[in-house]
Formats: structure tokens, sequence, C-alpha cells
């Protein structure tokens, strides 16, 4: 949700009806014997309004069930949301006086209303600046609830990799691809070195390949977030796949270079889970505020007439 | 044997010979009999009689020719030295002395197979015919494909007596059983005793299921004796968008009364196109096939799967048979002719009636028609008709699926399929005079031709279906006008690199402003029975993702083969699948963007085997993209609280993007 220019006219509806809602209220607040109160009728009148446009905001949710329903387009609504979700706070104060209130309901009520204003701005801001975040930083983009699947896919495809490197280092033709077996083939008539051999000398570098793997790379694609690991650390897994390079012979790098996608496309998801928890997670706090609070403003508004 | 009299110094062949007007060609004179008479003398006099053909199958057309004329031996002297046999061939035996130098078996190597192996070699006595530069069959590039040998009407080419072995069910005909069946008369014996295992004979018990809709096979059925019944069993109207617009009140009033969409609502189609002579009605779709009918001529020739179940009505006799056996079924005139004939009868009225626009035609002229349209095979490449040609007909698909292109500079620009019931050639005859555009067979396909004459008085005698063939003239002129107005204004490149030079619609998502909340999803999951045809992800433009849900592509691979022809467009851009959809997953297969999936879902059906009960079954529909043709705006447009999914017109979002970096480009400089 980007805001900008086209919010200009949700913008100045807000900022007419608050000016409105002041232009009355500063000659109410001036007059009012007892200054101005939530159970006068002045305040009455804000109460309702400011309740009105709170129970507006909250339909949000119940649009959002129904999202078939032409009922106004969902932009239009969670403008609304936004921006005559702001605009009762302000009369919720024009009621109350800009009290918090002396009764523990009330006083709940405005610390309630509070951080329900509070956490919808946070989360306003989140989701204006955070899509354009995720968009740059992570070009490898996923379905959310795809990443776990797509983490399990990495796992298999390095497996596949590491497998095939091995074996054409340890001079098993087995599992080397079609390239590397006729590049086998015809090596073996260049100075009696054949392709095997000739990379299958240096057996301490696989061995360390192989425990990179089992150590560091296997470990890191399963475990749900990276956090900690060596290869979460773009520069770090830089400088590690550069070493490998340099002991490796030079067939073997475009697989290694696969290895380090592999690990560059973990990294991406696991940043893209964080933004994405980031962008969605204060709903979790806003929602059931939200929900609360309009509970118990159903239940202050009973109980102050009534009483 | 061909030669007429024409009236001239010498006769003709008349298989060469033009028609002039004021001809007068006399074919049947006691002189022109006698000539014929002794050619055919001359010919068996070259002819070791009986010859291998003869003996094998007793269908040596020079010999059955000789024997009507009562000829037993001719009078001249034979072959002074013989011609020589070639064994090289693992599968076909040259007789080179029974050859008779018709070329027939040179056109159908060169003209029907495009191999172009065989020729012709020699003068004099020493003429024939020869493989490569004159090398041992054997050795020669021939394929083996024998269509020489089908076509050799001596026993100059036979059979090396090595059967193509099936595992069709039921019993194998014998050949002299398939020969006294009118439809195999004519057909080469040395065909039908290499093929002897591709026709079956089956019988089925009243009620028995022949085939399914969806299935694949690779046979077609010709029925003997016996009445089946053809119907559609997939239940219909599953994968459907729910709502009728109207708003939030006519929503909750539908629900509350339980008013459901009636199938008319649905489609303006009066008829399903099936694989058979019959369409199925829309209403009630079943129809009857009786005995000489022809169905799974499609599942055949071009492996599309069945598009309808067929269950015998009564006890039923029916050949079944491989794609080559009907191949050359299909080439020969007699059977052709019979197949017409029964689409004429029967057929034709209700192809046209299956066309909307042709609805208002009254029995009289269908009638009328009857007698003068032609039905046309076309195999796949073969051009119905040229851009530019003079427009002489006006076609009607009745089997297969026809590409039609136009040539521009750069190459050709595709326009569209035609697929069954659909037509083409009205805008030539509407008054461009030409075709407008080069319409390709893409496989097997069956035309029904109207010749401009009749085109004409048809247009004089119902105005209303000839202002409805103007209009649907005037809208596809519209949509190629538009086609290559994109492809010129595009930036090309954007459009190759990322395949989007097809589309017509794309779904684009700006990530600046998505959320990534899937309202999208869910509101088009809501809007078609809870199965989302969008998927969040795919290929990326700058800021923009185009999601993978349908782009109404102009050229739409998906339509091509569909066996019921139940996806299609409804004379705008969008791709629509019918509720008759019978679940094959032909579409799917064919889109190249993945952007059409198969949804299972669980129904019950009529039981088969057991008729009057019913049965919980898997049933497959295709879904895509529709646009939520039932609303004013795609409901996953509707739905994005945050402004970030449009439905855009590919062309204009290109221009305007490329303006917009050269906007910032100007501003960085």
């Amino acid at each position: 949700m980007l805001i900008d220019s086209t919010h200009r006219v949700w913008i100045a509806v807000t900022m007419v009806a608050l000016g409105l809602g002041l232009v009355v209220y500063i000659p109410y607040a001036l007059v009012a014997v007892q200054g101005p109160r939530g159970g006068s009728a002045m305040g009455i009148v804000y109460g309702s309004m400011g309740s009105a446009l709170m129970l507006f905001a909250g339909l949000l949710g119940a649009r959002k069930k129904f999202p078939v329903w032409r009922v106004g387009r969902a932009t239009s609504w969670m403008r609304g949301h936004l921006w005559l979700g702001l605009l009762s706070f302000p009369f919720i104060l024009f009621h109350s006086g800009f009290s918090l209130g002396a009764a523990p309901l009330t006083r709940t009520l405005m610390v309630l209303f509070i951080f329900v204003i509070v956490s919808g701005i946070v989360g306003a801001m989140l989701q204006h600046f955070l899509p354009r975040v995720i968009t740059t930083r992570v070009p490898m983009e996923t379905v959310y609830e795809q990443i776990d699947h797509v983490c399990a896919q990495l796992a298999t495809e390095a497996t596949d990799a590491v497998t095939e490197l091995l074996s054409a280092l340890e001079g098993d033709l087995e599992h080397a691809n079609p390239q590397q077996r006729a590049e086998a083939a015809s090596a073996g008539t260049m100075g009696g070195v054949t392709f095997a051999s000739a990379i299958g000398v240096d057996e301490p570098f696989a061995a360390t390949l192989h425990s990179f793997f089992d150590d560091e790379i296997k470990p890191y694609l399963v475990q749900h977030s990276g956090r900690g690991r060596v290869l979460a650390d773009k520069e770090r897994a830089s400088a590690m796949f550069q070493q490998f390079r340099i002991l490796c012979p030079e067939d073997s790098w475009p697989r290694l270079k696969d290895l380090e996608n592999i690990c560059e496309e973990k990294r991406e998801l696991d940043r893209q889970r964080v933004l994405h928890r980031l962008l969605h997670g204060w709903l979790l706090v806003h929602i059931p505020a939200s929900y609360a609070l309009l509970l118990l403003g159903a239940v202050h508004a009973v109980i102050a007439l009534r009483y | 044997m061909c030669v007429v009299d024409i009236g001239q110094r010498v006769y003709a062949a008349s298989c060469v010979r033009q028609v002039e007007p004021g001809m007068v060609v006399k074919t049947s004179t006691a002189d022109v009999a006698g000539v014929r008479r002794t050619l055919l003398e001359l010919l068996m006099a070259d002819h070791p009689t009986p010859c291998q053909r003869q003996q094998l199958t007793h269908d040596c057309e020079l010999e059955h020719l000789a024997s009507q004329a009562g000829l037993t031996a001719s009078r001249y002297p034979g072959l002074p030295t013989p011609r020589g046999h070639d064994d090289s061939s693992a599968s076909i035996a040259v007789d080179h002395d029974s050859c008779i130098l018709c070329e027939r078996c040179i056109r159908g190597c060169s003209e029907i197979r495009h191999n172009f192996v065989l020729a012709r070699r020699g003068k004099g006595y020493q003429a024939g015919i020869a493989f490569d530069e004159n090398l041992p069959m054997g050795k020669s590039t021939c394929v083996s494909c024998g269509e020489c040998m089908v076509s050799c009407p001596t026993g100059a080419l036979v059979n090396k007596k090595k059967e193509i072995a099936t595992d069709l069910p039921g019993t194998a005909v014998p050949i002299e059983e398939l020969q006294l069946l009118e439809m195999f008369q004519n057909v080469s014996g040395t065909f039908l005793s290499l093929n002897s295992d591709a026709v079956h004979k089956r019988h089925f018990k009243a009620g028995e299921i022949i085939c399914r809709e969806g299935d694949y096979g690779s046979t077609a059925f010709y029925i003997l004796a016996g009445t089946c019944e053809v119907f559609l069993s997939s239940p219909m109207a599953h994968v459907s968008t729910k709502a009728d617009q109207g708003g939030f009140f006519k929503r909750l009033k539908s629900s509350l009364t339980g008013q459901a969409h009636t199938r008319e609502a649905r489609s303006e189609r009066a008829f399903i196109p099936i694989d058979a002579p019959v369409d199925l009605p829309y209403d009630n779709p079943i129809a009857e096939l009786v005995a000489g009918d022809l169905f799974g001529e499609m599942t055949c020739m071009s492996f599309y799967p069945r598009s309808a179940t067929v269950r015998a009505k009564t006890d039923c006799t029916m050949l079944e048979m491989l794609r080559n056996v009907l191949d050359i079924l299909q080439r020969n005139k007699s059977f052709r002719e019979r197949v017409e004939l029964n689409y004429r009868k029967r057929a034709l009225e209700n192809h046209l009636r299956s066309i909307p626009l042709f609805a208002s035609l009254t029995p009289e002229f269908i009638d009328y028609l009857r007698e003068r349209v032609e039905l046309r095979r076309y195999a796949a490449g073969q051009v119905l008709c040229h851009e530019g040609e003079h427009s002489d007909s006006f076609f009607l698909v009745r089997l297969g699926f026809v590409k039609v292109s136009q040539s521009h500079p750069g190459g050709d620009l595709v326009l569209g399929y035609i697929g069954r019931s659909g037509f083409l050639g009205e805008i030539g005859l509407l008054g461009a005079g030409m075709y407008t555009a080069t319409c390709t067979a893409l496989d097997h396909v069956e035309a029904v031709r109207i010749a401009a004459d009749d085109f004409r008085v048809m247009m004089e005698q119902f105005p209303a279906v000839k202002q409805d063939l103007q209009v649907v003239a005037q809208q596809r002129l519209a949509e190629n006008r538009a086609r290559l107005t994109t492809i010129r204004t595009a930036p090309i490149d954007s459009f190759l690199a990322q395949g989007l030079m097809e589309a017509q619609s794309l779904l684009v998502l700006d990530l600046q402003r998505c959320t990534r909340c899937d309202q999208c999803v869910r509101a088009c999951a809501d809007a078609h029975d809870g199965v989302s045809r969008l998927i969040r992800e795919g290929l990326r433009l700058d800021k923009y993702l185009i999601a993978t849900s349908c782009r109404q592509c102009k050229d739409p691979l998906c339509m091509v083969g569909c066996p019921v022809g139940s996806i299609r467009r409804k004379n705008s851009l969008e791709m629509v699948i019918e509720d008759w959809c019978i679940g094959c997953g032909m579409c799917a297969s064919n889109c190249p963007y993945g952007n059409i999936n198969m949804h299972p879902f669980q129904v019950q059906v009529e039981d088969l085997s057991r008729p009057g009960r019913k049965i919980a079954k898997v049933q497959s529909k295709a879904t895509a993209c529709n646009l939520c043709l039932d609303y004013d705006e795609p409901s996953c447009v509707y739905a994005c609280p945050h402004d970030a999914a449009h439905r855009v017109n590919p062309s204009q979002f290109f221009a305007y993007l490329a303006r917009q970096s050269d906007t910032t480009l100007k501003k960085g400089e």
C-alpha cells in the first residue's frame, strides 16, 4: 500500500471533517460549565460520530471476508479504513474532552484506543515502505506459504549438485553429467591423464567439500531460519566459495556457482520470511486490540447511556 | 482406362486433358471400348499373369479390368528380356516385370509421403521404377512406409507377408471378409494383408460402453449393425462463476431462493460439437448413432481424447480400426462418398444449426444446400485458402483445427484458430473479394465448402444471417487491425523476451503497492467455487509482477485440440471454458504459460455399467481466468485493497512503461 497522491481526496475529506469538528468543539469547550464531557449532548454526538467511524473502520475485516461482493472497491474501503479510522481518534478526544477518563473502563478504553491507533499508524507505515524493500531486496520472492517447500527443493538441488561434483572429483563418473563424461573420454588421449584422474588426485579437497556440505550447506538449507550460520552472511559465504574455487578444478566451478546461487536464494527467502512477518505481524496486535476496543466501546456506551 | 473420344484426330487421356468450353466427350462408344481393349492387351502382354498380388489377395486391378473385358491372353509378345525382381527390402517385394509404369508409386512416395525415393529409370523395354539412384530397395533411403505398395495397382510392389501386429480387442477380420464390405472394396488388398490386424470386429451388448469421454485412444469405430447412444456424462456448470451481476441484493435474493444459473444463461450455443457425425444438443446432450456411422475420427487421426461416451443402445457390431486403416479409407473415393452422403443426410442440418448465426436458416434452404455443399478433407499443413487469392468459397469447419494467419514483413502473424463449428471465408465473400488471411489445417481437418454462388443466394434469402455475418466480419477485421497495431507499437524486445507478445490482457501486480495479502487470490477462489485461477507468482518486469493467470492470448494454443470445443472465445478477448468440459486436460498441456489448471472434484454420476445407479467419481474440469465475465471488473482487481492489481492491455502498458523509462532517462541526463 502506497500512501501517495491518490489518497488526496481522502486526506481532504478527513481534514475538512476534522476542521468542522474542531470549529464546533472550540466554542463548546469554552462555554461548557463543567468543561467538555462525554456525558454532555455534544459529548455524546462526538462519541457517536467517533464510534461510527471506528465501526466503519472495523467493517474492513468483514469486507475482506467477502471479497467478491460488489459493495464498493476494496481500495476505497481500505482508504476509508485508514483515514476515517484516524479521524475517529480526534472525535473521541473531543468526546472525552482530551481526558483519559477517571473510571477504569474509560481509562482502559482510551489506552486501548491509543494503542490501536498507534499500531495502525505503524502498520500503515510498514505497508508503505516494506513492499518496496521486499521488491528490491528479494528478487527471487515466492509465495510466502511456499517458502518451506522451496527450501526443501533447494536442499534437494544442492544435494544433487554436490553428489555430482563429488562423484566427478572422486573419479567416479557414474553420477557425472554427459559433458564431464565426454571430457573424461577425450582427456584420456591427452598426455595419458584422464579427466577422472586429473581431478580425483586431491582427495583431501573432496573430503573438505563433503564435510562443508554436511556441516554447513545442508543444515543451512534445511534450517527454518538460517540465523547464526556462516552461510547466512553473504560476504562470508562468498569468501568460503571463493576458497573452494581456488582449490577446485575449473571444470567444477559451474557446479560450485550453482551451490552458491542456491545459498543466495535461501538467504533471500529467509529475508522474505522476516520482512513478510514484519509486514503482517503488526496485525496480530492491531486486529485483536481493535475487536477488544469495539467490544469495550459498546459496553462503555451501554453503561454510560444507562447509568 | 482413361481413354476417351473428344472428337479430335486422336483419343485423349481424360486424366490429364482439361475440359474446354464446347468440348463433347464420349466415354463409352464401341471404338473407345476397342481401343481400351487393345491397350489392355498391350499392358497384359508385359504383365505376368497371375501376378503376385493376384495370387495373394486376388485384387490386381489390371487383371480385374482384363477379366471384365473378357481378355484371357494377349495377342502380343511379352517382354523380350525380364526386368527382374528386387527382394532386398525386408518388407516389400519388387517385381519389375509386373510394373505397368503407371507411376502411382512415384506419386505416392513424393506427393503423399514426401519421401522422394522413387523415380523412373531406363528407356524402352527397360523402363521401370528406381529407388534413389537405381539402388536395390533395401539399400536405398526408402523408409518402408508402404505407400508405394498400397498405391500399386498390380503385383509390382507387394507385401512380404509381414503383418503389423496390434493389441486391439475383438477379433481380426480376414481380408476376404473385409473385401466383401462396401467400404473396403476399392482398398488395396496388399494394404489389407499388411494391416489385417489393424481392423477388428467387435460385438457389444445393449448397454455396454464402447468408449468413454476423456479417454485417450487411437482408434475409430464404424458401426456395421445396431444403434448406439452418444452422450456426455460429465456434469455441467461445476466450475463456473457463481454470482450474477446485479449486486449484493440480487445475490442475496438468489441465495435465499436457491436460484441457479440456467444452462441457457451460460451459453448461446445450442449444440456441443463432438467427434461423431452428430452434435449433441446442449439441453440434453445425447444423440444416436446408427449403422454406417463412423465415430472417433479425431481421436484416431490426431490422437485427441474421446469427446463423448458411446454406449450400445441395441446389440451392436462394429469395426474398430487404427489410423492407417482410417487414413486409407478416407482416401478411398467410394468410402468418402458414402460418409459425405451420410453427412449431408444427417449431420449438415445439425452442424448449421449448431452455429448460432445460421440458426434462422429454413429447412428448405438447408435441403437446397444439402445437394450443393462439398465435404473437403485436409491433411495437417494443407492450405484451405491463401491470403490474396480470389475468394470463391465459404468454409464451415466440421473436424479439426484451422490456423488463420496473415503474412507480414518479418513473418506470419497468427490471427487465431478455428475449431469445429467455426467458419471462415466470409470477409472475402462479403466484400473484400479475396481471402484476407491464409487458413491452414493444423491437423486432420474436414470442412464443408459452400461455393460463392450458394453463399450469395443464402445472403439474399436471409438478410438476418447476412447482417450477423457482416458484424462478425467487422469484428474480425477490427481485431486483426488491433493485433497489428499492437505489434507495431509495442516495445518488441520486452514482449519477445517474456513471451508477452501473444497476450491481450495481463494481470499485473504493482509490487511496490502489493502487501502480499493474497486478497486477489482469495477473491478469485471465492468467485469460482473455491478454485483460484491465479497464482501470485510469475514473470517480473521492473516493479511489476505478471501473475500466473490466463493472458487471453492472441494465439490461443489452448484451444487447439479441445475435443468438445469447450474452450473458446466469445466474440471478444476473454477465453471461456464452457461447462461441458470433459476434463481431458488437453488445453492445460497446450498452454505454454501454465495458466490453465485441472481441478479435480467429486461428483455423483450415473454408473454406466449399471444403468439407474449412481456412483461417486473424481471428475476434473479445466479452469482458467475468464476475466469474471459475469462482473464489470475481475474480482481479483476489485478485491485488491491496495490498488496493486490491474488487468492491463499489454501494448498500452508496455508503451507506458517505455515512456516512463524514457522520462527517467531524460531526467537523469
